[in-house]
């Protein structure tokens, strides 16, 4: 991989990984696309990838250092006082803690076998069709709720149980293809959040998730193997790391007003485009 | 219910033990082992919760 790719794949990392649209996905589509000679089980692109997600975590760190401030706050108070009180943010770390323990068990066993069985090419493809087709459907349903006379509640207003319900829609961000904040914000929409508090919670639900699963895997930016492209990583994080915190920016104003279904199309256009071009063997 | 989040808590915290140990019978898992043991700490969180009197308002 030149310097090139591995910049345009930091870019393409840090805008995806936060975009509903599907991190994992692009990252197998894009250098298919363009016939990059990509092997993602080499130890020194394994580091890579630990360098953007870093990149990427650090970003939303940094976007919501007040917020987190105000929850490891309030989680230490509650746990001083031996009960979770009214307090917005005391509660909101709580639901951060209980929606990311599914993503954590379910990533820590499944990660490997679900993307050995589903990391091809056209599989990914599928599952960015069904990834469109998820936003969709959220949108229609929390649309119907709506006219139902369902009222929007506010962040701090979900129940424990809720919280996990968004973790485990989380995880099916497992699937390449699928989009962890696609998924998790039509979650929470469909558990009568606006777009703003679920584009939040997905927001803040992904920092534990991706900052844990790139500490733990620090390791591998230091090892003998992965040297060669240690520069690449620096670099290719920090990259990754501007450009999810312009994203996340440009998201956090975006669903104040606005809804999850251009990035359907997105996915939908994207999906069904690169199964003709798997098809036609444009894409091999 | 404490006592369900005591129970928890010592089985995760076992659990996690066996994972880091190198030839234990899941074999040596550093990962698995860590979320074990972050589980088996939010059951003690959990019994912490419990043993509190329930908010007067």
């Amino acid at each position: 991989m030149t310097f090139v790719q591995a910049m345009l794949l930091a870019i393409l990392q840090g805008v995806s990984e936060l975009f509903p649209v599907s991190s994992l996905g692009h990252t197998v589509i894009v250098p298919a696309l363009l016939h990059w000679r990509v092997d993602r089980s080499a130890p020194s692109f394994l580091a890579f990838v630990v360098a953007l997600h870093l990149g990427t975590a650090l970003a939303l760190v940094v976007f919501y250092r007040r917020e987190w401030l105000a929850i490891v706050r309030g989680l230490a108070r509650s746990l001083l006082r031996g009960r979770i009180g009214d307090d917005p943010e005391e509660r909101i770390g709580w639901l951060l803690v209980a929606g990311t323990i599914p993503v954590g068990i379910l990533g820590i066993f499944l990660e490997h076998p679900v993307r050995a069985l589903f990391g091809s090419t056209a599989t990914v493809a599928v599952f960015l069709v069904l990834n469109g087709g998820i936003m969709f459907l959220g949108e229609r349903l929390r649309r119907a709720q709506r006219s139902g006379g369902g009222q929007s509640r506010p962040l701090q207003a979900l129940s424990l149980g809720d919280a996990v319900k968004v973790g485990f829609a989380q995880s099916f961000a497992l699937l390449p293809g699928i989009s962890r904040s696609g998924s998790s914000i039509v979650a929470g929409l469909l558990l009568d959040l606006d777009h703003a508090d679920a584009a939040r919670y997905s927001f803040l639900l992904a920092t534990p998730a991706i900052g844990a699963a790139s500490l733990l895997e620090i390791p591998r930016l230091f090892a003998p193997d992965a040297r060669g492209m240690l520069g690449e990583s620096f670099v290719g994080g920090i990259v990754a790391g501007v450009t999810a915190y312009a994203s996340v920016a440009f998201l956090t104003r975006y669903f104040r007003s606005n809804d999850l279904r251009p990035f359907g199309w997105y996915c939908l256009i994207v999906g069904a485009g690169s199964l003709l071009l798997i098809a036609t063997k444009v894409i091999t | 219910m404490k006592a369900l989040a005591l129970v928890l808590a010592i089985a995760f915290f076992v659990v996690a033990v066996l994972y880091w140990l190198p030839n234990g019978p899941f074999g040596h898992h550093l990962k698995h082992g860590i979320l074990f043991a972050i589980l088996g700490i939010l059951a003690l969180v959990w019994m912490r919760f419990q043993s509190s009197a329930p908010a007067r308002r």
